[in-house]
């Protein structure tokens, strides 16, 4: 009994509504904001994108829909150097916010802090949705775009 | 499975309910439900009530032992409400790598 409930207490004290990513680049901050806010930039490293750092711009993500799934969402706030967009997996009707600030840390060294949050807005039957949709090509999905990216890198 | 993961986190949605669960998951064994409801400022029936919902969606056992009714945690339903954390804590693990790849290919 003892073990499966330090577990639980773990598993329950993090069942929070929020993924918190800290990181450092050794890039400049402006660097490092047009990866993660041109739409070209963005389809390199992360997902091949239809997206512009404009508030209101309905971006997105994996159009093609090949392998994994589509992900929509409007841009809420694009202004150095933070970027907030709504996160919506196809076949998943439920919205998320993913929020991405930078900080300069020092010359040419730039942090940056990323959240998801959100995900407590799931209930009833789009909940169901979004869970079902774990069973699609997701993980698929990151294992495929990585080896992409990879093999891009190393190629140029 | 779908209609579980429903009750679970309608379950969870309600603080009250989140709070109740707490305590049985620290006490890590079973509790008489009137030990349950002592903690609480509510009534007597708003805790059973309480833990209806929370047994309809196995996050807690309740069971009969003489005249006393006893509930515990069970710990094996959270899992399907932490399957979105762990996916996009791993998704965003990854793409961040991606990103300082990117980068330091640039430079």
């Amino acid at each position: 009994m003892q073990p499966i409930s330090c577990i639980l207490i773990l598993k329950f004290n993090q069942m929070k509504d929020v993924i918190i990513k800290e990181h450092i680049f050794n890039h400049s901050i402006d660097q490092v904001w047009k990866a993660i806010s041109i739409g070209e930039e963005i389809s390199n490293w992360f997902i091949p994108a239809d997206f512009k750092a404009e508030k209101g711009y309905h971006y997105t993500f994996n159009s093609k829909g090949e392998d994994c799934s589509v992900i929509t969402g409007e841009v809420k706030e694009a202004s150095p150097y933070t970027l907030i967009y709504s996160w919506i997996v196809k076949d998943a009707p439920a919205e998320t916010i993913v929020k991405w600030v930078l900080t300069p840390t020092s010359e040419n060294t730039t942090k940056l802090y990323l959240e998801h949050s959100g995900i407590s807005n799931y209930s009833g039957e789009t909940a169901v949705a979004m869970f079902t949709s774990f069973d699609g090509g997701w993980n698929n999905c990151i294992t495929k775009l990585t080896e992409y990216l990879m093999v891009n890198i190393h190629a140029g | 499975m779908q209609d579980k993961i429903t009750k679970v986190l309608k379950a969870i949605a309600d603080p009250t309910r989140r709070e109740i669960f707490h305590v049985l998951v620290v006490a890590a064994t079973a509790l008489p439900i009137t030990q349950v409801a002592d903690q609480f400022s509510i009534s007597r029936q708003g805790i059973t009530k309480h833990l209806k919902t929370l047994e309809k969606a196995d996050l807690i056992i309740i069971s009969s032992k003489g005249r006393e009714r006893y509930c515990y945690a069970n710990a094996k339903s959270l899992e399907v409400v932490t399957q979105w954390m762990k996916f996009y804590e791993k998704f965003w693990d990854t793409k961040l790598d991606n990103l300082d790849n990117y980068l330091n290919s640039k430079s």
